[in-house]
C-alpha cells in the first residue's frame, strides 16, 4: 500500500511533467491538454473541435509523443487523416493473399496501435466514421469470422473542424457519445499569440526533440489508480442532480442518459488525479460539466446552448458550496467504481 | 371552424378567482357608495352590481378563445340595438318610456364596462393600471362632490380602492407570467397569493395593533355615521328616538325629510322655578337636550359634534348617579361666555316616558341630582331628577309665540331687544369659535341663502334686529294676505331627491317643520357673520294657569330652534317656526303635578353586603353618606344596617321586590326618618363616626338598585369615554417613527449577518474551514465579488488577483518570524483548495495545512479591508441587494 501511494505520487508529478511539456509546444493550453489527459486516464476518447489552424493536430501530435517517444518506443502512435473517400478497410486492415503460405493473411491497419490521431473525422464517410467508433467502444475488431483484440492502451484523439464547414458528415449524437470529452480549442490570448509569433521555429524544434515522459506502464497504472479515486456522496449526488436537470431543462431537447453520469464520473475521479489530487472537489464539478456533457445534448437553439448548461451548473455548484462537510468520509481505497 | 385558445381553463379559472371576483366585490362596494351620491342610480346597487359581474364573467371566459376585439363590439352594439328597439317598442306612457331608458342606459354603461374590464384582464398588459387609475379617479370625483372633507371620508374612500389597485395589478402581473404548462400551477399561485396576502394581513395587523384606540375612536365615528344611512332608508323622520332602555330621548341627528312623525306621549313633565321681574308670571324656557353644530350637506342632515369649540353641553346620565348625589360641572359655565344679566334657575324634572339616562334641562345646566319619586306618584312617574341652569335673564319660549295684547310680555320683549341691541357686532371669544358658528357650506344652493338673508335684513343694523326681521319674513303675509310660510309636517320633497332641501323649502314649497325653518334660520344668521347653532329638544308651551311653573312635555314637543351668541349674553334661543296650529289646539290634560318632596334625612350608598328577607334588614358598606344634606365620603367602607320594612324597593326599571336584590347589588337608601332628625352632625364627625351614632338597624324608606350588569356597563362606558379624537400628527410621527426603524434595520441586516459569519468564523472548531469560508464568501460577495457561477478555484483566483498581490504569495505561516501579532496572508486559493479537501477529500489535512486554514481568515479580511476605501466598503454594506442575491438560489427553468 505504502509502495503504491509512493509511485501514486512520483506518477501524479509526472502528469505535472508532461502537462508542462506539452505546453512548450502548444503555449497557453494548458486546460485543454488536462483534458485529453482526462480522457486517457478515463480509458475514454477525446474529440476536438475548432477551425483549422488552431494546433489541434499538433497538440496531438506532441501529446503522443511525449507518451510514446519521439522513435516510437513502447508505445506506438498512428495518425490516419480522414478524407471522403476514406474506406473502413484502410482504419481496419484488409486480408491479403499470402503467396508463400497460400493463405489470405490479416493485414493490421493502422487502428492496431496505442494512440491514435484521427485527423478531422467528420470530413469521412459515416461508414469509415462508425467503423472506427464502432472499435473504439468494443476495443475489438471482427473481421469476417475472427475477432482481434486491440492493443490493451488504446486511446483516441479525433478532431474535426465545426460541423457548419463545407464537406463534413456531421457526427451522429449516438456516436458523439463515444467520445468522453469534447473540447473546443479556441484561440489563443493576445500575449501568447504576440510570443508564439516571436518564436515560431522553436515550436517546430520543440516538437522534434520532445521527450517521453511517461511510460506506457505508468499509464496504466494511472488508469488502475482512477478507479479508486475518492468521491464524495455529494459529488455523485452532483452529477446525478446535473444529468437529471438536463433532462428536465426546458431548452435541452435530448438529455444525457445514464450512461452520460457514469462517463461522466470516470472523467471527474480521472480530472482530479490530473490535477494531482486523489478526491474530487467542486472545481473538478465544474470544468467537466461542459466538456463532458455538452456534446451529448441536444439544445433548442443556439442561444439555448451557450446558456442551458451553464445555469444548470451554477444551480448545483450553489447548492454544493452552501453544503456543510465537516466529517471526512471513508478512505479513497474503499470508495466504489 | 375551429378557434384557438389564448388561455387555458387553468389560467381562466385563475383570472376568475383572482382577477373577476375581487372586482366583482369592490365594484359592489363602489356601486353601493355611489348610491348615495347620484339619484340616477336609484340604490340599485345590487341589480346594477349583477350587471357589471355579468358584463365581466362572461368576457373573461369569452375572450379566452381567440376572438377579435372589434367584431365582437360590433356584435354587442347591434344587441344593445336590438334590446333597445324591443324596449321601447314595450313600454306605454312617457314617465315609463323615461324610467326603461334611463335604466336601460345604467344597464348598458355598467354591462360594457364590465365588458372592457374582462377584455382587459384577460388580454391587456397594461390594462389593469389603467383600470385602478379610473377607479381612482371616480373616488376623486366622488370626494370632490363632499364638502366636509375629513380624514375619515377620505381613508374610507382612497383605503379600498389603493387596497384593489395593489392587489389587481399584482395578481393581474403574476397570472400573466404564469407558465400554464407547470404541473403545479395551482400551488404556485395559492403560494404566491397567500404570501402577498399574509404581508397585507401583517401589515394591518401591526398596524391595527399600534392604533388600536385611535380605531376604536374611527369606528365609533363611523358607527354612527352608519346610523345615519340606516334611518334614512324609512323616508319618515321622527325627532325623538327610542333608546335602549325603551326610554325616548331626542336623537342625535335630525334629517331634513319629506315628513314628521308625531305622536301624543307624554314624555315628562317638568317644574320650572324661571319667572319674570314680577315674580308670578311664568317664564318658560325651552328644554334643551343638545345642540346640533354641523349640518351634513350631503345627507342634509343636523349632526351632533363631539368636537365644537367650548363645548357648553353639560350631559350627565342621571341614571348612573347614586339618589341625591349631585353630578355637576362649572367648566360649561365658563364655556358660555355670559356674564351679563345671568342667573341660577332651578328645574325638577319628572320623567314619564323620557328615557332613564336623559338628561335633558334649559340651557345653560350644570347640576343634576336625581331624586325619588314621592310614593304616590310612583306609578306615574319613573324617575325624577332635579337641574340647575345658568340661566339668561333674557332668555324666554316667547319670540315667536307672543301672547298678544300681554303688557307684561310685550314690555319684557322691548326691554330684552334693547338690552341685546347694545350689542353691536359679535366677535366672540376668538377666532376659532366665529370661524366654527359661522361656517357654510360654499355652494350656489346657500349662495341663494345669503342673498336672502342680506335682502330680509337690508334696513336693520344690529344682530337681534337681523334675527327679528328673519323672524318677521317668516311670519310676513304674501299679496293675497295669506301666510308666505306655513307648518306642516308633511313639507314633501322636491322634485331632484339630491336637491338642496333648505332652498327648496325657502324658494318654492314654504313650508316646512321645525327643523327647516331652525336650518333655514341658522344659515340666514350665519350667511350674516352672526354666530349661531340649532338647539334640539322640547318646546316649553305654558298651558297650565293653575300651576303656575309646572310644564308638561309631549313627544310632538320635540323641537329644534336656533340660539344666536351675543357678545356678554350668552347664547340666546330664538324660535321662527311658524305657529302649528295643531300644537297650540291639541287638547292634552295636564295632570296634577307631584306634591313636594319629604325631607331627606340619610342617603347612603354602596354593596348589599347581607341580606335578611325575613327580618327585612340589609346589612351594607357605606361608601358615600349624604347626612342632613352633608356629604360624607371615605374610601374604607363602613359597614351599617338598615331595615327595610317600610321602604319602596326600585330599580331603573320601576319598583322590584326586596328578594330580586343580590349580594354585591349596588345600591342607594335613603330615609326620611323622623328618629334622624334631632340626630345631628358634628364638624368633626366622619362617615364612620355619623354611622356609629345611629340607630340600629336605620329605618329606611327608599332603596334604590343597581344591578351588576348596568355597573359593568357603566364601568366600560367609562372606560370608553375618554377616547380622545385622533391625533393624527402623532400618528403621522409613530408611522414615520417605524417606517424609520424599519429602514435603518433593512440597511443594517446586511452588517448584521456579516457579524454572525464573522462571530461564528472566529470561533475554533471543526467546522472552522466551512465557516471561514462561508464567512470569507459572505464578505467578498457584500463588496460587489460574488461568487456566481464560478468554481471555488476560479474564484479564488480572481479574488486573489484583486486582494492578495502577486507581490505578496502565498506564505504558509512561518512560526519563527511571529509571535502571533504577525499574522502571514495566507493566498485565497490556498485556502480554498484546503477547504475543498477538507470537504470532499478522505485524507484528514496534514498539520500545516491545519494551521493554514485556522490562521487564514483574520489577515485575509484584513486584507480585504485594506484593499478596499472606507467609503466603498460602507456603501456595498449598505447595499441590500448583495445580500439577497447572496442567498438566493439560482433557479434552472427561466
Amino acid at each position: 500500500m505504502e509502495e503504491q501511494n509512493v509511485q501514486l505520487e512520483q506518477t501524479l508529478g509526472n502528469i505535472q511533467k508532461l502537462v508542462d511539456n506539452v505546453e512548450t509546444v502548444i503555449r497557453g493550453k494548458r486546460m485543454q491538454i488536462q483534458y485529453v489527459l482526462t480522457a486517457l486516464l478515463a480509458k475514454g476518447h477525446i474529440l476536438m473541435e475548432d477551425n483549422p489552424g488552431t494546433g489541434k493536430t499538433v497538440m496531438a501530435k506532441t501529446l503522443a509523443k511525449s507518451i510514446a517517444g519521439v522513435q516510437g518506443g513502447e508505445a506506438s502512435f498512428k495518425r490516419i487523416q480522414f478524407t471522403p473517400d476514406l474506406l473502413p478497410m484502410d482504419l481496419i486492415g484488409s486480408h491479403i493473399f499470402d503467396d508463400v503460405k497460400k493463405e489470405f493473411v490479416f493485414k493490421k491497419g493502422p487502428l492496431f496501435c496505442n494512440l491514435l490521431l484521427a485527423d478531422e473525422i467528420n470530413r469521412a464517410s459515416p461508414k469509415v466514421q462508425s467503423a472506427l467508433l464502432e472499435c473504439m467502444a468494443e476495443h475489438q475488431i471482427t473481421m469476417g469470422e475472427t475477432t482481434y483484440p486491440l492493443e490493451k492502451l488504446f486511446f483516441t484523439i479525433a478532431t474535426q473542424n465545426p460541423v457548419e464547414m463545407e464537406g463534413t458528415y456531421p457526427l451522429p449524437a449516438a456516436q458523439l457519445d463515444r467520445f468522453f470529452i469534447k473540447i473546443y480549442f479556441g484561440y489563443v490570448d493576445e500575449a501568447t499569440e504576440l510570443n508564439i509569433y516571436k518564436d515560431y521555429l522553436g515550436i517546430q524544434n520543440n516538437l522534434d526533440n520532445i521527450k517521453q515522459v511517461l511510460s506506457m506502464k505508468e499509464i496504466l497504472f494511472l488508469q488502475e489508480q482512477t478507479e479508486k479515486v475518492f468521491i464524495h456522496e455529494e459529488i455523485i449526488t452532483g452529477v446525478r442532480n446535473i444529468v437529471r436537470d438536463t433532462r428536465k431543462h426546458p431548452d435541452i431537447v435530448l438529455g444525457a442518459s445514464t450512461r452520460s453520469g457514469i462517463t461522466f464520473l470516470k472523467c471527474l475521479k480521472a480530472f482530479a488525479l490530473v490535477n494531482g489530487r486523489t478526491f474530487v472537489t467542486e472545481d473538478d464539478l465544474n470544468q467537466l460539466t461542459g466538456p463532458v456533457l455538452d456534446h451529448r445534448l441536444i439544445f433548442r437553439n443556439k442561444e439555448a446552448k451557450q446558456k442551458a448548461l451553464a445555469t444548470i451548473l451554477t444551480k448545483e455548484l450553489d447548492r454544493l458550496s452552501r453544503l456543510k462537510i465537516t466529517t471526512n468520509a471513508n478512505t479513497y481505497n474503499q470508495s466504489p467504481i | 371552424m375551429k378557434i384557438g385558445r389564448v388561455h387555458s381553463w387553468k389560467k381562466v379559472l385563475a383570472q376568475l378567482i383572482l382577477l373577476v371576483a375581487p372586482t366583482v366585490l369592490f365594484f359592489f362596494y363602489l356601486l353601493w357608495d355611489l348610491n348615495h351620491f347620484y339619484t340616477i342610480l336609484e340604490n340599485g346597487w345590487v341589480m346594477q352590481g349583477c350587471y357589471f359581474m355579468a358584463g365581466i364573467v362572461i368576457t373573461t371566459v369569452f375572450y379566452a378563445w381567440r376572438f377579435r376585439f372589434i367584431t365582437t363590439l360590433a356584435l354587442l352594439l347591434l344587441f344593445y340595438y336590438g334590446i333597445y328597439k324591443y324596449v321601447a317598442g314595450l313600454s306605454i306612457g312617457e314617465f315609463d318610456a323615461f324610467y326603461l331608458s334611463v335604466q336601460f342606459i345604467v344597464f348598458i354603461f355598467l354591462f360594457s364596462l364590465g365588458w372592457l374590464a374582462g377584455f382587459g384582464f384577460s388580454r391587456s398588459k397594461y390594462f389593469t393600471v389603467f383600470w385602478s387609475v379610473l377607479l381612482l379617479v371616480i373616488q376623486i370625483i366622488v370626494v370632490s362632490k363632499t364638502t366636509d372633507v375629513k380624514v375619515n371620508v377620505l381613508i374610507s374612500a382612497f383605503a379600498p380602492v389603493l387596497a384593489y389597485a395593489f392587489y389587481i395589478i399584482y395578481t393581474a402581473e403574476l397570472i400573466r407570467n404564469m407558465n400554464e404548462e407547470e404541473t403545479r400551477f395551482s400551488w404556485f399561485i395559492i403560494k404566491r397569493i397567500t404570501g402577498f396576502l399574509l404581508v397585507i394581513l401583517v401589515m394591518f395587523l401591526v398596524i391595527f395593533n399600534i392604533f388600536k384606540n385611535d380605531f376604536k375612536a374611527i369606528e365609533k365615528e363611523w358607527g354612527n355615521a352608519q346610523a345615519n344611512y340606516d334611518k334614512g332608508d324609512g323616508k319618515s323622520e321622527n325627532m325623538n328616538q327610542k333608546d335602549k332602555d325603551g326610554g325616548m330621548g331626542n336623537k342625535d341627528q335630525t334629517k331634513l325629510s319629506g315628513n314628521l312623525s308625531k305622536d301624543k306621549q307624554l314624555v315628562f313633565v317638568a317644574k320650572l322655578d324661571n319667572y319674570f321681574d314680577d315674580g308670578k308670571t311664568p317664564n318658560p324656557l325651552y328644554f334643551t337636550s343638545c345642540y346640533y353644530t354641523k349640518f351634513d350637506t350631503l345627507t342634509q342632515t343636523f349632526e351632533r359634534d363631539s368636537l365644537m369649540p367650548y363645548n357648553d353641553l353639560f350631559e350627565p346620565d342621571p341614571s348612573r348617579i347614586p339618589l341625591y348625589f349631585t353630578k355637576w360641572d362649572s367648566t360649561v359655565i365658563k364655556n358660555t361666555f355670559a356674564t351679563k344679566n345671568r342667573k341660577v334657575v332651578t328645574a325638577d324634572i319628572y320623567k314619564v316616558a323620557l328615557s332613564a339616562s336623559r338628561y335633558i334641562a334649559p340651557s345653560t345646566a350644570f347640576f343634576c341630582q336625581p331624586m325619588s319619586v314621592p310614593k304616590e306618584y310612583k306609578e306615574q312617574y319613573k324617575s325624577t331628577y332635579r337641574a340647575k341652569m345658568w340661566v339668561s335673564e333674557l332668555n324666554s319660549a316667547y319670540f315667536i309665540y307672543n301672547p298678544a295684547g300681554n303688557k307684561m310680555l310685550e314690555q319684557f320683549q322691548d326691554v330684552r331687544f334693547a338690552k341685546l341691541r347694545e350689542v353691536k357686532k359679535i366677535t366672540g371669544p376668538d377666532k376659532k369659535f366665529m370661524d366654527y358658528y359661522t361656517y357654510m357650506p360654499r355652494n350656489d344652493d346657500y349662495k341663494k341663502i345669503t342673498q336672502l338673508a342680506k335682502q330680509v335684513t337690508a334696513n336693520t343694523n344690529t344682530p337681534v334686529d337681523k334675527m327679528i326681521a328673519i323672524r318677521d319674513y317668516f311670519l310676513s303675509k304674501d299679496e293675497f294676505k295669506q301666510p308666505l310660510f306655513k307648518y306642516s309636517d308633511n313639507p314633501g320633497i322636491p322634485g331632484m331627491p339630491s336637491a338642496n332641501k333648505l332652498c327648496y323649502f325657502l324658494f318654492e314649497n314654504k313650508k316646512g317643520y321645525c327643523a327647516y325653518y331652525a336650518g333655514a334660520t341658522l344659515f340666514m344668521l350665519r350667511s350674516l357673520g352672526i354666530p349661531s347653532r340649532v338647539a334640539a329638544g322640547y318646546l316649553t308651551v305654558d298651558r297650565s294657569s293653575k300651576n303656575p311653573g309646572w310644564y308638561w312635555f309631549y313627544a310632538n314637543q320635540a323641537h329644534a330652534w336656533v340660539q344666536v351668541y351675543f357678545q356678554g349674553y350668552g347664547w340666546i334661543d330664538f324660535d321662527t317656526t311658524v305657529p302649528d296650529m295643531n300644537t297650540h289646539q291639541a287638547s292634552q290634560p295636564d295632570g296634577t303635578p307631584p306634591t313636594n318632596m319629604p325631607q331627606t334625612y340619610l342617603v347612603a350608598d354602596g354593596e348589599v353586603l347581607e341580606l335578611d328577607t325575613l327580618k327585612k334588614q340589609i346589612k351594607m358598606t357605606v361608601e358615600k353618606l349624604l347626612y342632613h344634606d352633608k356629604d360624607y365620603v371615605t374610601t374604607k367602607a363602613k359597614e351599617m344596617t338598615i331595615d327595610v320594612s317600610m321602604a319602596t324597593i326600585t330599580a331603573d326599571t320601576g319598583a322590584v321586590k326586596l328578594s330580586s336584590i343580590k349580594k354585591g347589588n349596588h345600591i342607594t337608601a335613603v330615609s326620611y326618618a323622623e328618629v334622624l332628625k334631632n340626630i345631628l352632625a358634628d364638624k368633626k364627625d366622619s362617615l364612620a363616626s355619623i354611622i356609629n351614632k345611629l340607630p340600629v338597624p336605620v329605618p329606611i324608606d327608599e332603596l334604590k338598585v343597581m344591578s351588576k350588569e348596568e355597573l359593568k356597563k357603566l364601568k366600560k362606558k367609562n372606560k370608553e369615554l375618554p377616547t380622545e379624537p385622533i391625533d393624527w400628527i402623532r400618528v403621522g410621527w409613530i408611522l414615520l417613527l417605524i417606517i424609520t426603524a424599519l429602514v435603518i434595520l433593512l440597511f443594517l441586516s446586511p452588517w448584521l449577518i456579516w457579524q454572525y459569519y464573522n462571530t461564528k468564523a472566529k470561533q475554533m472548531n471543526n467546522a472552522k474551514a466551512y465557516n471561514s469560508y462561508r464567512a470569507a464568501l459572505y464578505y467578498l460577495n457584500q463588496m460587489g465579488y460574488p461568487r456566481d457561477g464560478k468554481g471555488p478555484q476560479e474564484y479564488a483566483y480572481e479574488i486573489d488577483l484583486k486582494f492578495t498581490s502577486v507581490s505578496n504569495p502565498v506564505r504558509v505561516s512561518n512560526p519563527d518570524r511571529g509571535n502571533g501579532t504577525n499574522l502571514h496572508l495566507i493566498s485565497f486559493s490556498s485556502f480554498s483548495n484546503l477547504y475543498q479537501k477538507t470537504k470532499y477529500g478522505s485524507i484528514p489535512l496534514t498539520e500545516a495545512e491545519q494551521k493554514m486554514v485556522n490562521e487564514f481568515y483574520k489577515p485575509f479580511i484584513k486584507q480585504v479591508k485594506s484593499k478596499t476605501k472606507f467609503k466603498t466598503r460602507i456603501s456595498k454594506f449598505l447595499n441590500i441587494y448583495n445580500t439577497i442575491h447572496y442567498f438566493t438560489q439560482p433557479k434552472i427553468n427561466n
